[in-house]
């Protein structure tokens, strides 16, 4: 009997979610997965739209008057991003609903860099009005995400630590802006 | 010395106009902000006159930049005030939408503050 791969793979597309990146769903079967070390993935989710989304950022945002680009490694940029992609895909931002997950502190000894992250992301749905109705952060685990856009469903699993990337700055020069277009 | 720019900021973000105020102030602007397009009619109401430049995001509850533009090309002194767009949004469609609103200009987001600095002046001389 022939071996068609076509048929194989008959399940939701899975597509991972970097460090520095934003992915909203398309209304296709698609699981969103990520894997967390001390950085965080903040799932948003419309239950009337059916659209859902994830971010994946490393800090949380520059130091005032560091002279810090707020770019793709930073929660305040990649969150409005987020939020701003669901609304193009028919989201509502009174109706969203979020998840977060990460923030592992992952080091003993050194900067709770984890709880800082998880602290940025909850003041900020806070102050934008978005209910958390699922949160596992903290602790010194890494986190296996996988994230269903279409039903809003998430599974969150404590993994290995090995199994995090390392978290460091990505420099991606498509993501970079700021220049002034004059029309 | 030449005076400090005023500034008005328009943005639903309070963590990105909290990222706007820290990096204009510490560039010697007066920075005023609303929360989005109806809020800054109503600042600009009472305050217009103190005003240099508008920086305004796109994607905004109740008013968006695109209606608070239009809004503002609509009174005669706002005319020839020079409105930015600063956005995480980059499609020609929505630019295209914004030139013929009035806008003066588009910036994506990330900002960076020295290139936001630059292009405040640019438009302000």
């Amino acid at each position: 009997m022939r071996h068609d791969p076509e048929l194989a793979i008959s399940g939701p597309t899975r597509i991972t979610v970097m460090q520095g990146q934003v992915y909203v769903g398309t209304g296709a079967p698609e699981v969103l997965t990520t894997v967390l070390g001390s950085c965080i993935a903040c799932c948003l989710y419309d239950p009337v739209a059916r659209v859902g989304g994830m971010n994946h950022f490393l800090l949380a945002e520059p130091t005032p008057g560091s002279g810090t680009v707020a770019d793709q490694n930073y929660g305040i940029f990649l969150m409005e991003l987020l939020i701003n992609q669901m609304m193009t895909r028919g989201g509502v931002k009174s109706r969203m609903k979020a998840h977060i997950y990460g923030g592992g502190n992952m080091h003993a000894g050194m900067t709770r860099i984890g709880d800082a992250n998880a602290r940025f992301a909850l003041n900020f749905l806070r102050e934008e009005g978005i209910p958390v109705v699922r949160q596992d952060t903290g602790g010194e685990n890494a986190r296996r995400v996988d994230f269903d856009p279409v039903l809003g469903r998430t599974r969150c699993r404590h993994v290995e630590n090995h199994a995090a990337p390392v978290a460091k700055p990505v420099s991606q020069p498509a993501a970079r802006g700021g220049d002034l277009e004059l029309f | 010395m030449s005076e400090s720019i005023r500034v008005l900021t328009v943005d639903d973000s309070a963590s990105m106009r909290a990222l706007l105020r820290s990096a204009l102030s510490s560039r010697g602007y007066q920075v005023s902000q609303a929360e989005d397009g109806v809020a800054a009619l109503e600042w600009l109401a009472d305050n217009g006159s103190d005003i240099d430049v508008i920086v305004t995001d796109i994607n905004m509850p109740r008013m968006d930049g695109f209606g608070l533009i239009e809004a503002l090309r609509g009174q005669s002194r706002f005319r020839d005030c020079p409105i930015l767009v600063l956005s995480t949004e980059s499609s020609d469609e929505k630019k295209a939408r914004a030139r013929s609103a009035g806008a003066t200009g588009w910036i994506v987001k990330p900002f960076d503050a020295d290139k936001l600095d630059t292009a405040l002046r640019r438009v302000t001389h």
